[in-house]
């Protein structure tokens, strides 16, 4: 029987030093089974193949390990596994994304059961590089990452990943997922919220309520409760969703969000107490959902959000005024609030302990140095860019044989203008 | 920190059809139907006089609703009027209110007090003679339709439907009144018949509340050349009835800048119409709605130097005090009467709801054209200008300076407002730097969205349970579920 | 395992050793770093202020290793995370080990000068006793810290007057760039 092993060696060395690479991958999906009849050899035959010009014949092995129940030793294959992602050729690997992809779901999956989600981090990170084309493309690892990250709570490594405006997408031999595509930007989002990076977290959310979809995703509700929250935290408000959302986010998630609209409109009218109420009222919900967290912050931005619009209304005011007009216990926690807030650029203020005041000031930003005019700049390269890349695939689409069949069997002008450039 | 990770999070989806739970949407009007007017002015003798048919009774009751002081003499009223019509079910509500109004005003046994406090007793009689008289016309009425209908007289055909709606209303049946003036449109000649059906629905959607339908009457009418043609008095008439029911349609929905505007241009010598509306009601929602809604120009040249608008004035003069007041900035004195005369609005069925809108609005308006010629304004002087307290003016201007109505700022420290100008410059370019940032943000979302769709993501219903796990590696089956 | 030699940490290389130091972690056998990683990457993200990353370490340290040095260190954490500035300087007083000492002290001397900074922005006037509580000097310490740096005290309230912080100087732009960088911007519009 251990001519099949042979077998498989010699086409693996064969294939490989001829470079055909795609009857490989035929080949070595036809050899599971055989492979996996003779498991006690494997790491006889993985000592025969070179892991930098035999990859997808390692990769073939390992996936098959991988898939035994109850992994008899982990700890080697862990190595084995760690070895092969960091050496292995990104070329010939790119030729079986799919399975280099399952291999590290199992991987990561086995690392959460022995609750040491950490130890995959390093390795699921070289993993997404070595297979993706170019740094903004997705690929279904990328979303273990996130997991493993946050499991172990060490959010830090998947900035690197996350922090790549998305341009393209894996196709991982048609096994890339909607589940795939939610989990990113849901994890995604929840990392940000973590790091208070709400910015970037609303993002996230926003994206993974408006994935086209046919049916209610779990994952879709759960990001709609913490869009939700974190706008309130961010803008105080929760802004309209995008118009390419689906028709099911409307009609059957919002529906059984109420308690976060209750929480919502009680937040618009300004008055922490009516949110209190709210937050009382709803606390189980809110636990439940482990979004207890983020409501507080929510009850806190609130205190802060008023503060702000005193800024608007006021040139001065005593700390003993503004503690009452927001609701706050006294003078020394305004003073507090204040001297947060001014730490984190959410104000403008100064203030008068000899009078007990408080003076607030516009944005002293003129407009009028090099360096606000450098950023001004780069913000406009940025959106040259995205412009260039959004006109590139626009480019794109006009020459595309599909559609330009499509568009001319159509009325000339019933072509669809291409694509709508929100501002243009 | 909201982290730990949601159990089992991508269970099967839910099957989107067992959720349907549609919203109830709550008509949003003013909640404050409970109310209570403790001390009108109002003389009803002479307020009832002013109305006939429904307009009347839906008046008086109204009043009987809310005034405890009125409501036995209101109620009185409305049942000797509603005797003369049709209405018998009207009559015995009536009635069974007036009962319970003078018990719960004595303290007298109910059979005692019904012969000492003198209790009309239920007509029966009346009842049923009424009814069986609205029988027979009204199977007089519908005999004649259909002769009529067999003979294919148009214009008979038209009257028919008419008289038969008239006599509905008398019965106080709305919703057959409608039907049948809706259906003399079929018949329907000349403008003039086209104009005449418009007002007849008009005025059942009035007492319907259905104030779209009013609104989309009027434009039907006004849409016909005869309601257009000024010269002759018939023509104004019409005008006049089609702006005061566009007028009661836009105060009811809230519109108060067109609800003055048409207010304002009805005709005093044609508002003739007690069976909607009266001359006093027109100078009254008129008024109040150009004081909230209008500059100092516009009230200026549409209101005070209004010749037309002069006449009705005379018939409120205290509304005419408050106007001039207003204008001539002296607005203590202008917000005193207009308290004065609030408890009596509070009375009037269709400015109820709306009054504390309205007062708020005209309030808003005078601090603003206050301060409007002022680069800082002592906010002492203000407050006792406006008959307030220094922090409730603080609260108020607050609100203004908020909601962009006043820009200013004030110094809570020294009490003073200050005119505040605009960096229009640093706006522009807040504004742009903002700007630029969305566009980066939207475009992104953009071209990951055409990624998505390039790729046919898109959440469907589960396929079954399949392929979980040890399955064959190179082509692997469905990535298994994040937690299990 | 790279080792901090003792004292000779410029201010630079904090940042480096922060990386470093992450990647030692996600690398340590097992998913457990050392003590001394832990407790050197804490104080490294407190240094650089990162507060939220600080917490995160400190949730997934091992609970048998939260003890000792490491909790002292995190015991600054918690009062940097609440900014209770007080209690930072208190909790700094400690006899730190050869291993974080360096951090540690830089640590102090940026709290010291954010303190500083904040102060001068957020404050028109404020009471001595506040601004030595919040500077971590004892009153007439800080009386002479503020003088040194010409902020001005009422001899008698005690009430100090902080000076504003000046405004940065603008970095120098070459008209050539800003040229070609402008019709960069003209032609991207006409087309």
């Amino acid at each position: 029987m251990a001519s099949a092993l042979e077998q498989y060696v010699n086409t693996v060395q064969v294939f490989s030093s001829q470079g055909n690479f795609t009857l490989l991958c035929e080949h070595i999906s036809k050899s599971a089974e055989t492979l996996a009849k003779h498991f006690h050899h494997l790491d006889n035959v993985m000592g025969t193949l070179n892991v930098q010009q035999h990859s997808l014949g390692m990769l073939g092995i390992l996936c098959v390990k991988i898939n035994i129940p109850n992994i008899p030793d982990f700890e080697t294959l862990f190595v084995q596994t760690q070895e092969f992602v960091n050496l292995c050729n990104g070329e010939q690997i790119r030729y079986a994304t799919e399975s280099f992809a399952d291999l590290l779901h199992k991987f990561a999956n086995n690392l959460i059961e022995r609750k040491t989600p950490v130890r995959g981090i390093a390795i699921l990170a070289k993993g997404i590089q070595k297979i993706q084309l170019f740094p903004t493309q997705l690929t279904s690892i990328h979303a273990y990452l996130c997991q493993l990250c946050l499991l172990s709570k060490n959010m830090k490594p998947a900035l690197q990943f996350l922090d790549n405006d998305i341009t393209d997408i894996s196709r991982e031999g048609g096994n890339y997922d909607s589940k795939d595509f939610l989990q990113f930007y849901y994890y995604g989002g929840m990392i940000y919220t973590a790091l208070k990076k709400y910015d970037r977290a609303l993002y996230f959310f926003e994206v993974s309520i408006a994935t086209p979809s046919f049916a209610v995703s779990h994952i879709m509700m759960e990001s709609y409760k913490k869009y939700i929250l974190v706008a309130l935290i961010l803008q105080g408000k929760v802004p309209a969703l995008p118009k390419y959302t689906s028709q099911i986010v409307a009609r059957y998630i919002k529906p059984l969000c109420q308690a976060y609209h209750d929480l919502a409109n009680a937040y618009s009218t300004n008055r922490p107490n009516d949110l209190r109420i709210i937050v009382s009222k709803h606390n189980d919900l809110f636990t439940r959902d482990n979004n207890m967290g983020l409501v507080k912050q929510c009850v806190n931005s609130l205190y802060k959000k008023n503060i702000q619009r005193l800024t608007k209304t006021f040139l001065t005011l005593s700390l003993s005024d503004m503690a009452n007009r927001v609701q706050l216990s006294g003078p020394k926690e305004a003073e507090k609030y204040v001297l947060h807030m001014i730490e984190d650029g959410e104000i403008y203020a100064t203030i008068n302990q000899k009078d007990g005041m408080v003076q607030f000031h516009d944005n002293p930003e003129q407009y009028d140095n090099s360096a606000m005019l450098l950023s001004i700049g780069q913000e406009m390269q940025k959106c040259m860019l995205v412009d260039e890349k959004i006109k590139e695939m626009d480019r794109e689409i006009t020459v595309n044989p599909q559609y330009v069949q499509k568009s001319s069997s159509i009325h000339d002008e019933d072509i669809p203008g291409s694509i709508k450039i929100p501002g243009h | 920190m909201p982290l730990p990770l949601q159990q089992g999070l991508f269970q099967s989806a839910v099957e989107p059809m067992q959720v349907d739970a549609i919203q109830e949407e709550n008509d949003n009007t003013e909640a404050s139907h409970n109310y209570v007017v403790e001390n009108p002015t109002l003389d009803l003798e002479q307020y009832s006089a002013q109305y006939t048919g429904l307009a009347k009774l839906h008046r008086l009751m109204f009043v009987a609703d809310h005034c405890p002081s009125l409501r036995v003499e209101a109620l009185r009223m409305a049942l000797s009027y509603s005797m003369t019509t049709y209405n018998a079910n009207l009559y015995q509500v009536i009635h069974q209110k007036t009962q319970e109004a003078i018990t719960a005003s004595s303290v007298l046994p109910d059979a005692v007090a019904g012969a000492i406090l003198n209790t009309p007793a239920l007509d029966t009689q009346w009842i049923e003679t009424t009814a069986k008289k609205a029988a027979l016309k009204l199977e007089k009425l519908d005999t004649d339709l259909k002769n009529y209908k067999s003979n294919s007289i148009k214009e008979s055909i038209r009257r028919g439907h008419d008289d038969l709606g008239d006599h509905y209303l008398d019965c106080g049946d709305l919703s057959n009144a409608l039907k049948c003036y809706s259906r003399a449109r079929d018949y329907c000649t000349n403008p003039k018949h086209v104009v005449n059906m418009c007002l007849n629905v008009i005025k059942v959607s009035v007492y319907l509340q259905n104030w779209s339908h009013v609104q989309s009457y009027v434009n039907k009418a006004e849409a016909t050349p005869e309601a257009t043609e000024h010269g002759k008095n018939g023509g104004q008439a019409i005008q006049t009835k089609l702006k005061c029911a566009a007028g009661l349609a836009d105060l009811a929905t809230c519109k108060y800048k067109s609800a003055a505007k048409y207010f304002l241009q009805s005709s005093f010598d044609h508002c003739d119409f007690p069976e909607l509306i009266s001359p006093s009601n027109v100078t009254t929602y008129g008024s109040l709605c150009a004081l909230a809604t209008f500059d100092r120009q516009e009230l200026q040249k549409n209101v005070i130097t209004s010749s037309t608008f002069k006449q009705f004035l005379e018939l409120e003069p205290q509304l005419r005090d408050i106007l001039h007041r207003f204008h001539e900035s002296k607005y203590a004195s202008c917000l005193k009467l207009l308290g004065e005369i609030k408890d009596n609005l509070l009375l009037d069925m269709y400015l109820a709801p709306h009054i504390n809108t309205l007062y708020t609005q005209i309030r808003n308006r005078a601090l603003c054209q206050y301060f409007s010629p002022y680069l800082s304004a002592d906010m002492r002087k203000m407050a006792s200008a406006f008959n307030t307290t220094l922090p409730a003016l603080e609260d108020e201007l607050m609100q203004l300076i908020l909601e962009g109505q006043i820009k200013a700022r004030i110094d809570s420290h020294n009490k003073i407002l200050y005119a505040k100008d605009i960096d229009e410059r640093s706006r522009t370019f807040e504004k742009a730097v903002a700007m630029g940032k969305e566009y980066q943000r939207r475009s992104k979302a953009l071209v990951l969205r055409s990624a998505v769709i390039r790729n046919q993501i898109h959440v469907k219903s589960p396929p079954r349970e399949a392929g979980q796990g040890g399955e064959m590696s190179i082509a692997p089956g469905t990535a298994s579920s994040a937690r299990n | 395992m790279a080792v901090i030699g003792e004292n000779k940490i410029s201010k630079m290389d904090f940042v480096k050793l922060g990386q470093d130091l992450e990647n030692q972690e996600l690398e340590a056998p097992a998913g457990v770093a050392t003590p001394q990683i832990y407790g050197q990457l804490l104080a490294v993200y407190l240094l650089q202020n990162d507060t939220c990353n600080a917490k995160f370490l400190w949730k997934r340290i091992p609970t048998n290793l939260k003890t000792g040095e490491l909790s002292l260190v995190w015991a600054v954490g918690q009062k940097v995370w609440q900014r209770d500035h007080p209690s930072v300087y208190d909790t700094l007083k400690q006899d730190w080990s050869e291993d974080i000492k360096p951090i540690m002290t830089a640590l102090k001397e940026t709290i010291h000068e954010r303190a500083f900074k904040l102060v001068s922005l957020a404050y028109s006037s404020i009471h001595s006793e506040d601004l030595a509580a919040f500077i971590g000097l004892t009153v007439p310490e800080a009386i002479q810290a503020v003088k040194n740096r010409g902020w001005t005290v009422d001899a008698q309230s005690k009430i100090i007057t902080p000076k504003k912080p000046e405004k940065l100087i603008d970095p120098p732009l070459s008209s050539d760039h800003q040229l070609s960088v402008l019709t960069d911007y003209v032609s991207f519009l006409e087309n």
